[in-house]
């Protein structure tokens, strides 16, 4: 089992978008898709400076990975966010774009 | 630059820790929120020690430079346009020149200020952010504009690109002013009356570039950034806040116009672009009582507030308090313009003179349902 939470805040408008995706419940390829962007970005050991402020209007990203064994949250901004992270994020904006 | 009260407006660390252990389990969750957007207000001035650029002649004047992230996010990307070249055949490296040309005038040619920092600073705009990127920001040195929707097929998409509004660029800008004179803190009040502030600024250099009365003006915010997809007439309403959008996708425009209407909400750095609607709302009707340009009484109001009285804790009981303030050194006591916005605050539900008290402490306990 392996579960994503993804929320995007702030942003100019300031509106909220919430994303669940659980990668068993996706067409293979794109399940597939998705673990190789969390090994990409190291997910499990990645760690973000919660100190550092987002700036005005910046988006802020909160993304909760749970599989059986393990969870891990971690919140970014757009100019926190970890090069590694970044086509996970982007990734994950997209699809929550999709109406 | 006053920044009279050093000490944040923040639950004590020591307080939200003790929430995070013994509260309820709703407490828990947003004690340990907030200790996050707390953090978010420890705005750091080192990055307010910025490169300033000055003219060819080593005079401070209007120096813009546009840049092009190729829809990537590295900043701030390739020059493509720099003071006194020729218009690109990219539309959106033209808006994000003369808009911010535009912003920068309106400092400069009402309020004499010399760009960003007061200092003749570049004015530095990075284009094409990112692929389907619906947003804008100021990164604390300069300007970032996505494209929208893009990367969307037509019928799917709700944004366009960013630079398409000017009010938004002259937003972006004033952040910078903000963080160069209060610096307010981007959370709950204080980051709310930032919010306000750039809406405000925004506005009056749309308003200012169509020599629009306040009666004339829309006063919307953001107007032209929804594609026909979307059933809004842009992103804020200073009129009308909480009116500008109703659509199935995107929901309710859910600016409140008076303090009854406030959210508490630790989302969006705890609602600073929501319960902005609240002095947006009391600056534009000191604007329409006093009639004429906004920018020139109103705006000359506001921005001698925001560069010499704000700190970074200003909650919006200071903004009212202070602002009558600075009306009244400008124009008089008893004069129509203090009265004006007297009567801005009192409609939006701010008594004048009342204590500032520990509104923004407040709001914040109330966010985490710890007051009422």
């Amino acid at each position: 089992m392996t579960k994503i939470d993804f929320v995007q805040s702030g942003g100019f408008m300031g509106r909220t978008i919430i994303l669940s995706l659980d990668l068993d419940d996706m067409p293979p390829h794109q399940a597939q898709t998705f673990n190789l962007l969390l090994d990409q970005a190291d997910f499990f050991r990645l760690e973000v400076d919660p100190a550092k402020p987002p700036v005005p209007d910046s988006f802020t990203y909160t993304i909760t990975v749970t599989t059986d064994e393990r969870s891990h949250t971690i919140h970014v901004s757009d100019t926190t966010a970890p090069e590694q992270l970044r086509p996970l994020l982007l990734a994950l904006s997209a699809r929550a774009r999709i109406r | 630059m006053h920044n009279q009260r050093p000490i944040l407006c923040i639950i004590p660390p020591h307080m939200l820790r003790e929430i995070s252990e013994r509260g309820t389990d709703l407490q828990q969750e947003k004690a340990r929120a907030t200790m996050a957007v707390s953090s978010q207000i420890r705005i750091q001035r080192t990055s307010a020690a910025l490169t300033v650029h000055m003219g060819a002649a080593g005079t401070p004047d209007k120096h813009r430079n546009i840049y092009d992230a190729k829809q990537g996010s590295q900043l701030p990307g390739t020059l493509v346009r720099k003071e006194g070249d020729p218009p690109s055949a990219d539309l959106a490296v033209n808006e994000a020149y003369d808009g911010s040309g535009a912003t920068y005038d309106l400092f400069k040619e009402i309020y004499g200020r010399n760009s960003i920092d007061g200092n003749g600073m570049s004015l530095d705009s990075t284009v094409h952010y990112q692929k389907g990127y619906d947003n804008a920001f100021w990164n604390g040195q300069q300007m970032v504009y996505g494209d929208g929707d893009e990367d969307l097929p037509p019928s799917q998409r709700l944004f366009n690109r960013f630079t398409a509004a000017l009010d938004v660029i002259a937003h972006e800008l004033t952040h910078g002013v903000t963080q160069f004179e209060a610096n307010l803190a981007y959370s709950f009040q204080s980051g709310a009356l930032n919010e306000s502030m750039s809406d405000v600024f925004g506005s009056l250099v749309k308003q200012r570039l169509r020599s629009q009365t306040a009666a004339e003006a829309d006063w919307i915010i953001g107007e032209g950034l929804f594609t026909a997809n979307v059933n809004g007439v842009g992103i804020r309403s200073m009129k009308a806040p909480g009116t500008a959008y109703n659509d199935p996708i995107l929901g309710k425009d859910p600016q409140p116009a008076h303090m009854r209407d406030y959210v508490n909400t630790i989302e969006d750095s705890g609602g600073v672009h929501i319960n902005s609607g609240i002095p947006n709302h009391a600056f534009y009707i000191a604007s329409i009582e006093l009639g004429g340009f906004a920018w020139e009484k109103a705006g000359m109001i506001w921005y001698k507030t925001l560069a010499d009285k704000f700190n970074q804790n200003s909650s919006f009981q200071d903004a009212a308090n202070l602002t009558v303030e600075t009306a009244r050194e400008l124009f008089g006591s008893g004069s129509i313009e203090e009265k004006a916005v007297i009567k801005g605050w009192q409609e939006v539900g701010i008594i004048v003179g009342a204590p500032a008290g520990d509104g923004c402490l407040t709001a914040m306990m109330r966010a985490i349902g710890l007051a009422k």
